[in-house]
This record gives structure tokens, sequence and C-alpha cells, in this order.
């Protein structure tokens, strides 16, 4: 969207500009009104304004130059991987400076035997596991999205993804990470100790979704490769008969390296894109990674079959090879975009209700997609109550806008009414600010923000994000004694 | 009107004055001594709500460990806290030592999904949520443990509870410790004290004698229980635990968890350095959540 | 300004990012500009929202590669490059996008013996020293060998500058095709140039006319196989690109060389000699993988002559793109260094790349790269004189 830059701000994004290119260099500094198009939103959708300028640093000390010369120019600073974020928490509000990390994209150590290895923010997730191969090693967190975005996203909005639901979000697998902070100081948050001294800055770091520093260099744990894996593909003729048996999964005391659900409508958008053989006719299919040791693995695979079938699965399709494996994940991981071969927009909403509720709020969902006469569709982390409904929709019909935003805050109502929370892995970013309220107390909402103000007393990083505006009630402290309030 | 063990909690703490909470008092010493005059009190006790179904389990901080485990024992499931006879769930987290199983388990942060907290105002604040994933904001479940309760006191807490394992067992030996834990796919423990190698496996049975065997050809055999830890606790980077002797400044003796880095010693850890961008964010989150410094006043996180 | 794109495809993208990592110029830059979700943003801006086609957004479209390595990516099937060419084509009926001295240099290529005689001057001024290093040449050939037909059983199109450059491979495959027990025919004179170059810089009215000769040009009857994928790719979409029930049935007939040679391996005889095969690494043309997604048929063709190795780097273009390598040297360079290191990681000897702009660029680095076919001639003994 071309706007003119209001001529008042022009000399002084000007002078700011003209700053980061010497600090950085001219060429990796961009500013003028594509950027605010190609920079003002990420995979939300979402805009709120321009940019004052996009910075692309390569080192720690160019990241430091930026906010030092972001803050002395009166500008926010808002932190970008790549821009895959589902929330918004990259979308710049206020012409802010916005820091890209893709360049800062290098693995700087591997080190197999102590298994940890630093990579710098923009390394891209699935790029990291690859370069782990040869050690029979991975980065465990593995969202969708893997392809494209980076460890600095991940360590953003505390990423999960299917195999989460065993081996723990990308906050397990932190083990340090240099931050440059709101003032221009780099910290190091954690260490490669089991127990650094003091508060666990780190764990508060992680899911912080760029508000409390940018993160410049990030150890992380690396996992063995089990020695065997398992993956199970059930179809059944019901949700309910779906979620019965992830329920009964659990009660066996199996916890599975991951397991996903997907309805009718996503998996046949799904199968249409990959052509894994996935049964577009069943009303539910449940994908069930088992992993571990080989004893263990068969065990467990027996008892998920049987499982199933005790709950109405009609088919149970073990995948014979690593290739067929990765297939049948690639319809799963890539099921978000597919839908566009149906409606050209989707929202993908991201909410956790307690397991044992998932079947009653999926019917919900259902009910209230057709109130509102909006298409949903389905797929999400059995194992752990993650749902992700799709709303998919053609935007550029009349009116379909609002009903789509009414259905998704009737989604969010009723998953916080069955005991639920608003987000289990995209965050809270610009979306959900909303529903904060909703979900925490005014006293909930201060201590969250006495957090913050700990980390970034000046409100740099990223303002407008994660808590809406007020959440700090604690301003009374400041006001002069007998202030009559 | 009936308060509930929580609101009577929270009143309990008040607006002011300086205090703390007791628990088993078996780490009563961690960061050093509560100044005295400070108002000492007991958090409430007792199992909430145990959703097996769910994996998490709601619980009074006052609860003991050994409760807590006896009751989730009889519905098959377990937490791994750690904690010596007579911790309550609210201390080992507010103190943060995990157990020997974090080889396995990961550290006992990962365990709380939510608290309820009373804050220095003395108000009731709820962080996290019960369920498995949360990212809705700020993550302070991780900021309170380990926070000596420094923060906040904490009254009421979710935790995500595991399956019991099938088959537990000690074996124990000469062998090379490291070598002994590369050989091995998943141990949950692997202590050493210089000499003798400690191996603890847990999981599926027959994943259990599976390994066992691994290691009886290593040259472990079984024992029956699990060594004595000296009462001290080191943080190492588990890389510097090599092979070299005894004299480390452990003390007479020390049981190292490999592949960890806490090192139970005799003696303690000598104080670490602590950068400076380090030193003044923490005393910020301190003063922010506690600005007349009434939460256990002497104890130092920075000294843990 | 209306860039003529279709609203519908438009509006597909969904922003899920997911094709920033298999797009070249994105990953040689970080920048958002050089993606392909990038550049369909900056499409919608312009065309629905009265952006400005101004020096930055004709920066943001004319780095694209072209490679659509981004379609193969997307979950939502948007068809890039039909958004790229009609931007393109839009752009190009701007003055000033294209100069006239590009258009005259389009125009040229499809004058074979104009390409032939300017081949043969550039090679006598290599010779001379007269030409500079940095326009990436290979050492053209003084003297070409005389191309001849060896029945008509299929028939091979020699393009233009493949034709010029790299006559000795067109020779290769006129070998081992015949080996096979096939006559090979070669078209007559107007079939020159296929047009990619012209439709790939949005002259849409050239393409359409080089489209028309070639077509005009065809043997009446028989498969027509094509031995550089930018071309077979090209030739595969006349159906679309004209319209006409001519053009589809034109396109019908055309093969990548490897996909019609797959099925026929078994007709070769076995390689000759007992040397060691060769430790090959297979560069997949982009048009080859993504357009025309022949690549398993190279491998099929390969398998029995020569070891092949894979990279690991997802097929990401090489960079070379027709003519991108010599707009963007600095690009295309940055890109083919990539390459340049998976070749290296992997532990190949050698990189087999079906398409000459491929093997022209990734030669330019130092690398021995023939094309597929040329491995299987020369490890069937082919080429060389009968004694």
């Amino acid at each position: 969207m071309a706007r003119s830059r209001p001529t008042g701000l022009a000399v002084e994004t000007g002078a700011l500009v003209e700053r980061l290119g010497l600090a950085l260099a001219p060429e990796r500094v961009h500013t003028g009104g594509l950027e605010d198009v190609l920079y003002g939103s990420d995979a939300s959708g979402v805009r709120a304004g321009g940019v004052a300028a996009v910075c692309f640093p390569e080192t720690t000390a160019e990241v430091v130059s930026c906010v030092r010369l972001a803050a002395e120019n009166g500008r926010a600073v808002v932190p970008r991987g790549s821009g895959t974020g589902l929330a918004g928490g990259a979308v710049p509000v206020d012409r802010p400076v916005l820091v890209v990390t893709t360049r800062m994209n290098r693995v700087l150590s591997v080190d197999p035997e102590s298994r940890v290895a630093w990579v710098e923010p923009g390394v891209v997730n699935l790029d990291l596991t690859r370069a782990l191969e040869p050690y029979g090693l991975h980065f465990a967190p593995d969202p969708s999205s893997q392809q494209a975005c980076s460890v600095g996203g991940n360590v953003a909005t505390n990423s999960g993804g299917p195999h989460c639901l065993s081996y723990g979000v990308t906050g397990a697998h932190v083990l340090a990470v240099e931050v440059v902070l709101g003032d221009g100081t780099v910290v190091i948050l954690g260490g490669l100790e089991p127990d650094p001294p003091g508060y666990d800055l780190r764990g508060a770091f992680v899911g912080s979704e760029g508000t409390l520093g940018i993160a410049t260099r990030i150890a992380v744990r690396l996992t063995p490769n089990a020695p065997d894996v398992r993956l199970l593909l059930l179809d059944f003729e019901s949700v309910d008969d779906a979620a019965a048996a992830v329920s009964g999964i659990i009660a066996a005391g199996i916890v599975p390296a991951a397991l996903e659900m997907m309805d009718q409508p996503i998996t046949e958008a799904a199968e249409a894109f990959v052509h894994a053989g996935y049964p577009t006719d069943a009303a539910a299919v449940l994908l069930v990674e088992v992993d571990g040791l080989v004893d263990g693995v068969a065990s467990e695979a027996a008892r998920v079959d049987e499982i199933g079938r005790r709950h109405g699965a009609r088919h149970v399709r073990v995948a014979a090879d690593p290739a067929e494996r990765a297939l049948l994940w690639k319809g799963r991981k890539s099921a978000f975009g597919a839908v566009a071969r149906i409606k050209p927009n989707y929202v993908l909403h991201d909410t956790v209700v307690p397991r044992t509720r998932l079947v009653e709020v999926l019917r919900q969902v259902y009910e209230i997609a057709a109130r509102h006469d909006v298409l949903v569709m389905n797929v999400f982390h059995a194992g752990d109550g993650n749902l992700h409904p799709l709303l998919v929709f053609d935007a550029r019909e009349p009116g379909v806008l609002e009903r789509i935003k009414a259905a998704g805050d009737d989604i969010v109502e009723v998953s916080l009414a069955a005991g639920g929370v608003l987000s289990g892995e995209h965050g809270i970013g610009l979306e959900k600010r909303q529903f904060m309220a909703q979900l925490f107390g005014p006293a909930d909402l201060d201590a969250q923000a006495r957090l913050r103000e700990a980390f970034d007393p000046d409100g740099r990083l990223n303002p407008g994000k994660v808590l809406p505006e007020g959440s700090r009630c604690g301003e009374l402290h400041d006001l002069p004694e007998g202030t009559w309030i | 009107m009936d308060l509930s063990p929580l609101e009577r909690f929270a009143e309990q703490v008040g607006p002011d004055g300086a205090v703390t909470v007791v628990g088993g008092r078996t780490q009563w010493e961690v960061g050093g001594a509560v100044a005295p005059g400070t108002r000492e009190l007991r958090a409430p006790a007792g199992i909430v709500e145990l959703e097996p179904a769910e994996m998490t389990v709601r619980v009074g901080a006052g609860t003991t460990v050994a409760d807590l485990d006896a009751a989730l024992a009889e519905v098959g499931q377990r937490v791994v806290l750690g904690g010596a006879p007579g911790a309550t769930v609210g201390g080992v987290l507010a103190v943060g030592h995990s157990d020997v199983r974090r080889l396995a388990r990961g550290p006992i942060r990962d365990v709380l999904l939510e608290a309820r907290v009373v804050s220095a105002e003395g108000r009731l604040v709820k962080a996290g949520g019960p369920t498995v994933k949360n990212v809705s904001g700020f993550d302070l479940c991780r900021l309170l443990v380990g926070s000596l309760g420094t923060l906040a006191l904490i009254g009421q807490v979710v935790l995500r509870t595991w399956p019991r394992p099938e088959a537990s067992r000690w074996l124990a030996g000469t062998t090379d410790p490291f070598t002994l834990r590369e050989r091995l796919a998943r141990p949950a423990a692997v202590l050493w004290d210089g000499t003798t190698t400690w191996l603890l496996l847990e999981g599926h049975g027959v994943d259990v004698d599976a390994e066992s065997r691994v290691a009886v050809d290593l040259g472990l055999t079984e024992v029956a229980s699990a060594p004595i830890l000296p009462p001290y606790r080191w943080s190492v980077p588990p890389t510097e635990l090599s092979r070299r002797s005894v004299d480390e400044g452990y003390g007479d003796c020390f049981v190292a968890e490999i592949g960890v880095g806490t090192v139970h010693a005799s003696r303690p850890q000598p104080p670490r350095p602590v950068a400076p961008g380090v030193q003044a964010l923490t005393e910020r989150m301190r003063a922010g959540f506690d600005p007349t410094g009434r939460l256990n006043p002497g104890r130092e996180v920075l000294g843990r | 300004m209306n860039l003529g794109i279709d609203d519908d495809e438009l509006s597909q993208c969904v922003s899920c990012g997911l094709c920033l990592t298999h797009c070249p110029t994105f990953r040689v830059t970080g920048d958002e500009g050089a993606s392909p979700r990038g550049r369909i943003t900056a499409m919608r801006a312009v065309q629905r929202d009265g952006a400005p086609v101004d020096a930055r957004f004709v920066e943001v479209i004319d780095t694209c590669v072209q490679c659509r390595g981004c379609e193969t990516a997307c979950p939502s099937a948007v068809p890039f490059g039909h958004l790229m060419e009609a931007t393109r084509e839009s752009l190009a009926s701007r003055p000033g996008y294209q100069p006239w001295w590009r258009r005259l240099g389009y125009g040229a290529l499809g004058h074979h013996r104009l390409v032939l005689a300017g081949s043969t001057v550039l090679a006598a001024g290599q010779r001379l020293h007269v030409v500079p290093r940095r326009l990436g040449l290979p050492r053209l050939a003084l003297r070409r060998p005389r191309l001849e037909p060896t029945g008509e059983d299929v028939w091979l199109f020699t393009g233009c500058v493949m034709d010029a450059w790299q006559r000795d491979v067109h020779a290769a495959v006129v070998r081992v095709l015949s080996a096979t027990g096939a006559g090979v025919g070669l078209f007559g004179p107007g079939a020159d140039c296929c047009g990619a170059l012209a439709e790939h810089a949005g002259l849409g009215d050239r393409a359409r006319a080089q489209a028309r000769r070639v077509i005009a040009a065809a043997p009446p009857a028989g498969p027509i196989v094509v031995d550089s994928a930018g071309c077979g790719a090209m030739l595969r979409d006349y159906g679309r690109l004209l319209g006409t029930p001519d053009a589809r049935a034109f396109s019908e007939r055309v093969a990548d060389v490897h996909e019609w040679l797959a099925p026929l391996v078994g007709r070769l005889p076995s390689p000759a000699g007992s040397t060691v095969p060769r430790r090959v690494a297979i560069q997949d043309p982009c048009h080859l993988r993504h357009v025309l997604r022949a690549e398993h048929h190279v491998r099929a063709v390969l398998a029995p002559f020569v070891e092949i190795v894979e990279l690991d780097d997802d097929g990401l273009c090489c960079g070379a793109g027709g003519a991108f390598s010599m707009a963007h040297p600095d690009l295309a360079g940055d890109i083919r260094a990539r390459k340049v290191a998976a070749v290296a990681r992997s532990g190949a000897d050698a990189v087999a790349s079906a398409n000459p702009g491929c093997s022209i660029h990734l030669a330019g680095a130092g690398l021995d790269v023939r094309h597929p076919l040329e491995f299987v001639d020369e490890a069937l003994g082919l080429g060389r004189p009968a004694h």
C-alpha cells in the first residue's frame, strides 16, 4: 500500500536511516513505501502500519547499533526472523525500526559429545536439524513451518510442533541465549551448566515474543535420534471415536512422540497436495508416532493399534520406510497451506483445552462455524489438547470478514470456558491481546507487566504486543503520597 | 463468607511485613538465612484435583512430595520432584533443585504448568495455565521455580504428570561412566563418585531389560538402591566433568550426575561469577515484584 | 496499475511463508522483497492498492530467477510462474523496462545464422583475448561438428544458444538415442529459438511469434525430444501460451529427452570397458524439476552408467536463470556459491546438468559439468572413433 510518509517525519527518518546505514552497510538498511508493504505483516496477515527502516544486521554488535540508534531517535524496535509467525508478533506498529535476523544464519558450533550447538537466530529450524544428521542428532522442536521458520523465532514463540508432546517445547531445548536488551546491553541468560545462578531469566525470555530482548546467539540442546521410530495412521468414522482413541492411548500410560488429529475436510486438502494416500472419506484420522528402543517401540505400536481398533479405527496403516513416514508428515505439516485449494484465505486459531474436553469443544467449534455460516476445518495436536481450527473463506466475499471475526471470538470463548488457554504455540502477538483479560485478572496481568518491565523498563522492544494496554497497574506506586485516587 | 484455603493464605500474607513460607525445612539454608523476625507461614496442603486423563494434578504447595507421590501412584502416574523426606511441593519448586533423573526427565522447572501465588501486595496472582502447552503471555512459572520465594509466595500449583515407569532398576560397577552414557539409549541417571558408576534405568520392562544387558556387558551389576548423595550441590557444565581425580575442591567425596553437570559434594561450591548485565536484571526483577523487600528478606537468589 | 494478473490466482497466496527457503534469492539475501511471498505482496499492492511501479518494485520483480521452485513448495498451489510472467509482460509494455538493445538481442536469437556467426566471432575473440572473462562465457568452439540425422523415429529440437555453443552435446544425444535403435531426426530451419528468454523478459509478443515459427517448422508427426530443460518446458507450454488446438497438439508431442529415453534404457548396450563408474552429482535444472517434473527420468537414465550422488540442498536453483546470470551477476554468483558448496559436500567428481544455461554457469565456477547424456555417451564409448 503506497502511503506517502508525513513530511514531518521524513527528515528524522532520513537521518536515522543514514546512521543505520553507516553502522551496518547502506545496502542492508531499507526504507520506503514498498518496504512498508513487504515488511508490514508476517504470516498472520495483520497490518498495522509501516516501518521507519528495515535493518539486516550480521553481528551482535550491529544488532546493538540498531537498538541504540532506534532508542536515540525515539523509535521502537521490532525483531523479525522469517516472518512466519501467526499472531502478528513481527508486525510493525508506530513506524519502528525492524531488525531482521535472516542474515545471521550460521550454525556457529556443534558439540556432539555434550549435545549442544550454538546458532545464530536466523538459522532455519529444519536447516539446523539437517546439519545435525551426520551426528545422529536433531533439534527437537519441529513446528509445521520448520522448513521456513528460524530458531530465533522458535525462541520468541516457544514453538511446539507435533513432537513436543514427549520431547517438550522450545524452552526445554534452549540452554542459553545471548540477548541484546532494549538499552543495547548484551547479556547471556542461562548457561551450559544445569542451574545457572539467579532466576531462570532464560526461561522467562523464551516465549516472550521479542518484547524482552533480541536473541543474537542461542545455545540449543541437541537430541539423539531415537533408535527406532514408527508412524501409524488410523482412520475413524467419527471424530468422537478418534478422540476416544486418543484418551485411550493416554490412559494406557503411553506418551507417544506425536499424536495428531485431522478432520475430513483438511485431510482431503492435504491429500490433494501430497498424494500420500490419506483416506479422504474418513471423518477423522490420527497420526501416532512412537519412538524409543526397538522392543519398547514394537510393544507400544502394537498397543496403539489395539487401542485404536477398540475405539473403532477402520484401518491402521504403518509407514513402511522413512520415505513414507516423511510423506505422511509432509501432509500433516502442509495442511494449513493446502486449504487455499478450497478457499483463498484462512484464519488459523490456536487454543489449548484440557484433553478430556476436546470432543465437546470440537463439537462447539462446528456449531459456531455453522451458526456464522463459515467453513471450518480442524487439525490439532490431540495429545496435548492444542486445537487449530481453520476458518476458511474468500476475503472478497462481502461481509465475510465480520462473520469470521465473530466466529473466532466465539471459539476463544468456548475454549476458555472449557478451562483452556489462549495459545498453545503461536503466541499472543497482536491478534490475541484483546483476549488476555478474559484469561487473566488485573493482578495477573500486572505481574506479567512487571516481568516485562524488569527487562525493558522503557518499553522499547516490540511495544503493543502480548499485554493489553494498561496491564501495569503499578503506576499507583509512583504517585506522590496523599494523592487522591 | 468462607474463604478458600488459597484466599486464606493470601490474607495471612497480607500487604506488609517480612514474611516467609515454611515447608519441611529440608533446604532451609539455600540462598542464605531468612532475616530474624520474619513471620513464618504455611501454604495450603492437599490434592485439589487429580486428572490422570489430562496428565495434570492440582495440589496445594504445602503438600509433601511423599503424599503427592502416594496419590499419583494410585493412578499409575508420578511427578519427578526429588526432595528429601518431609519436603513440600512448594519448597522443592521454590528452591528449584532437580532430581537425579534429570538426565532423562528434564529439570524440575519443566513440571510447573500453573501457579497460584500471593504477591508482595498480598494479592492472589495466577501464573501459567492448567494445560500441558501454553504460551499465553509471559512465563512467570519459569521465574518462580528456583526463585526462593523472593518474587511471590507459592500457594497452589498445577503439575504435569507422567506415567509411572513399568520397571526401574539400579546397577553399579567400575565402568567408565562417559562410555556407559554413550552406549545407552535413554539412561535415567548416570552417577559417578570417581571410582564407582551407578546407572538408573526406567521405562518399559522390555526396554529396561535390553539396556540392562548392555550395561551388564559393560561390567555393571544390579544393586538394591541409589548411592547416598553428599549435602552440597554444585552446578558445573557437564563437559567439565571429566575423568579427572576427586581433587576438584568437592571435598572428601562427591557424586556427579554425568550428562547433567550437577555434582553433590561435601563442600559448598565457591560463588560463581555473575555477569553485570545479569546482576542488574536480577535486581530489577526482584525490586519490581517486591519493592519493599518483604518476601524472604535475607535470601539471595544469586547465592543459590 | 493493472498488472494483468488473474485476480483468483493473485488471491491464492495465504502468506504462510513456506516458499521462502526454496527461493534462491531469498536464501542469499534474507530479504522478504526477494522472496515469492514478498513478490506477491508487492504485486497485490500495485495491482489492487495503487502502489507505484517504482525502482524498488522493478527490482523486486526483476531479481526473481523464475526457477518455479516456490510452486513445488507451495501447499496452496499458487501459480507463481503465471503471476511473474504477467507482471513482467505488463512492465515490458512500459518504456525503459526492457532497453532496445536487450529486445534486439532476444530478437536476434531467433535468427540462427546470426547466432552461429556471432558465436564464431566470439570464439575468435576469445583466442585473441579480447573477450572479458567476467562475461562468464565458456570456451567456444571455432568449428562446430555437423549434426547428422539418423532417421525419423524421434525429432531432436536443437535450439539457439545450445546449438551454437554446445553442439557436441547434441551430437552425444543423437548417438545415445540412436543406440536404442531409434532414428533421430532434426528440426528444419525456423525452429531455432523456443522463445523462453523473451517470455521470461516479458516480451510476450516476441515469445508468441517465436512459438508460432517453431510449430510451423515442426515435422508433421512423431515425438519431439528436447535436451535443454529450459527449452523443453517452454515447448510444453506452447499450448497454454498460444491457446490454439495446433499449439496444444504440438505440446503434447514434446518430451524431455530423458523422459523419452528412460523406458528404453534397457535397449542400450552395457557400459564399455571396466572403468570405475564416475561419482556424479545431479543438478536438476529448475525447469526440469519444477515445471517438467521429469527429474526421476534423469536418474533412471544415468543409474546404469554412473554412481549417482544426490545433493543435500533440496534442488535449489543454481542461479543461471537463462539471462538472469548476465543481468544480475552478483546475485547469480552468490546463488551459485551455495550450489558449489553443496557439490563439495557431496564428494562428487563431476556434475550432470540437463540444461545449457545451468551447465555453463556452473562451469564458470570451475566445476566439471556435462549433460547427463554426455556421461552415458562416454560410458558407452559411442563418441570414440571406430577402429
